[in-house]
């Protein structure tokens, strides 16, 4: 029974931390779509030059830890003059990082979309925008999605890392308690099942809007 | 200036990586005319088709649609005025049936959405396939693809169609379901230019046979004259092959 009167002492209190980590989620993974985007663009469509600073920023992100992202713009940018509060050098570390992920999804989706279906959409006249916007990105979107989903799990549980910089969510919350409490054991149990409400809760909602969209032969069952 | 001339292309020249696929092709093509190329793969064939509307962009000559110039500039506007049926079909798969053979009225002619509707359902059932309309690519047959693609390029009022052998992709047993739809255009007097192997098809429906070989035309006449007397001993031996094995 301890850990359910444990729960109903301290829940509330740790609940405070769910809308600041839903907003670091959210905004992160919605910059992180579009500069994914972009990033994506950039490297099938932009050229040699587009192509190298698109790669280059692509492995420079997933191949450094984001912890050391992180520090590096709250602690180290300070050093050259560019100061950020922890929240928003929280979302930029989980943006920056997110996007370099999203833009490698987007590309493997964009590329498995036929080639011959946009040359079918060009040749009845369609301009190249047109046959991006009606025939590659409404396949390409629905491709990515299972992809998507896991990325978007992925971030959600590495904006706890905000908590090494002073970002007052779910995580730092419960540090608080268990040093207030002494009940380590508890306070982090509590919390993982937080998570676990939070990542399941988007694993459904995504899942149900790929059955929503789902179309024979776009996507596998 | 002949009125009824649709196509006239002159004088097409294509290389790829120095080898010269084809070199300087010209024929006309007059309203309600089928013309089928016909020769051995790689005889340029297919890249002539394509180079008509540009999907391959010719380095040399001319293609004129109804007298106006096709320019890299107004070819948007000219490839919708011409029908292209490929080999494999290309339906957009995440549209159904009706969807398909609308969405280029729509996109590209500014068709109102009614009419684009009502002009889609005339078409596929022209093609025999207005029960499926609500089908996806995907739940077809290739037979039924095919027609579908054909219906789409019908349902944009185009000058001319170009197919680009339409059978080619399928099993034995579906073609016929192709051809028959295609012969029926022929004898209503749809502006064709058809690249096949369908022998029975060039016998039935051509009004001239152009028969290719290394990027040249090597001879062209009407099927009756090609198919019983070709003058040239090429063209001869590769409809004795065709007859042989097809």
């Amino acid at each position: 029974m301890d850990f359910l009167s444990f729960g109903l002492e301290w829940l509330p209190q740790l609940l405070t931390g769910v809308p600041i980590t839903l907003a670091l989620w959210v905004i992160a993974i919605t910059l992180g779509f579009f500069l994914g985007l972009a990033l994506c663009w950039a490297r099938v469509y932009g050229g040699r030059v587009w192509y190298w600073i698109s790669t280059a920023y692509i492995e420079l992100f997933r191949g450094t830890p984001m912890l050391v992202q992180m520090f590096f713009i709250y602690l180290g940018l300070p050093h050259v003059g560019i100061v950020f509060d922890a929240f928003t050098s929280a979302v930029i570390a989980i943006t920056l990082n997110s996007a370099a992920y999203q833009a490698e999804y987007f590309r493997g989706s964009i590329l498995s979309v036929p080639s011959g279906q946009l040359t079918a959409a060009r040749a009845c006249g369609m301009s190249k925008w047109q046959a991006i916007r009606h025939v590659m990105l409404p396949q390409a979107l629905r491709r990515v999605i299972p992809q998507w989903s896991n990325e978007a799990i992925i971030e959600l549980k590495f904006t706890s890392i905000a908590y090494t910089i002073g970002v007052v969510e779910i995580s730092a919350i419960a540090q608080d308690i268990g040093s207030r409490t002494l009940d380590f054991f508890h306070v982090f149990l509590w919390a993982g099942i937080i998570y676990l409400v939070l990542t399941s809760s988007v694993a459904s909602l995504l899942g149900w809007v790929e059955r929503k969209t789902w179309v024979p032969g776009v996507t596998t069952q | 200036m002949d009125s009824d001339l649709v196509l006239d292309v002159k004088g097409v020249k294509k290389s790829y990586g120095g080898v010269e696929v084809l070199k300087g092709i010209s024929f006309s093509l007059h309203r309600g005319e089928t013309k089928v190329l016909i020769g051995p793969s790689g005889s340029g064939k297919s890249t002539l088709l394509r180079s008509i509307n540009h999907l391959t962009h010719p380095d040399d000559g001319k293609v004129y649609l109804k007298g106006e110039e096709v320019t890299d500039s107004n070819i948007d506007k000219m490839r919708a005025r011409i029908g292209f049926v490929f080999q494999d079909f290309n339906l957009f798969s995440h549209l159904t049936v009706l969807d398909n053979v609308r969405i280029c009225q729509i996109r590209v002619n500014g068709v109102e959405r009614d009419k684009a509707t009502r002009r889609a359902y005339e078409e596929l059932e022209r093609v025999g396939l207005s029960d499926r309309a609500d089908a996806y690519p995907a739940e077809l047959s290739g037979g039924q693809q095919q027609r579908v693609s054909i219906a789409r390029a019908l349902a944009m009022d185009p000058d001319v169609l170009l197919f680009d052998e339409p059978t080619s992709a399928l099993d034995p047993e579906l073609t016929g379901e192709v051809v028959k739809v295609m012969q029926q255009l022929a004898s209503d007097g749809m502006t064709m230019v058809v690249v096949t192997h369908e022998m029975s098809f060039a016998r039935q429906a051509a009004d001239e046979i152009i028969f290719m070989e290394k990027g040249y035309i090597v001879e062209q006449g009407d099927p009756q004259t090609l198919f019983t007397g070709a003058e040239n001993e090429r063209t001869r031996a590769f409809l004795n092959v065709i007859a042989e094995h097809g």
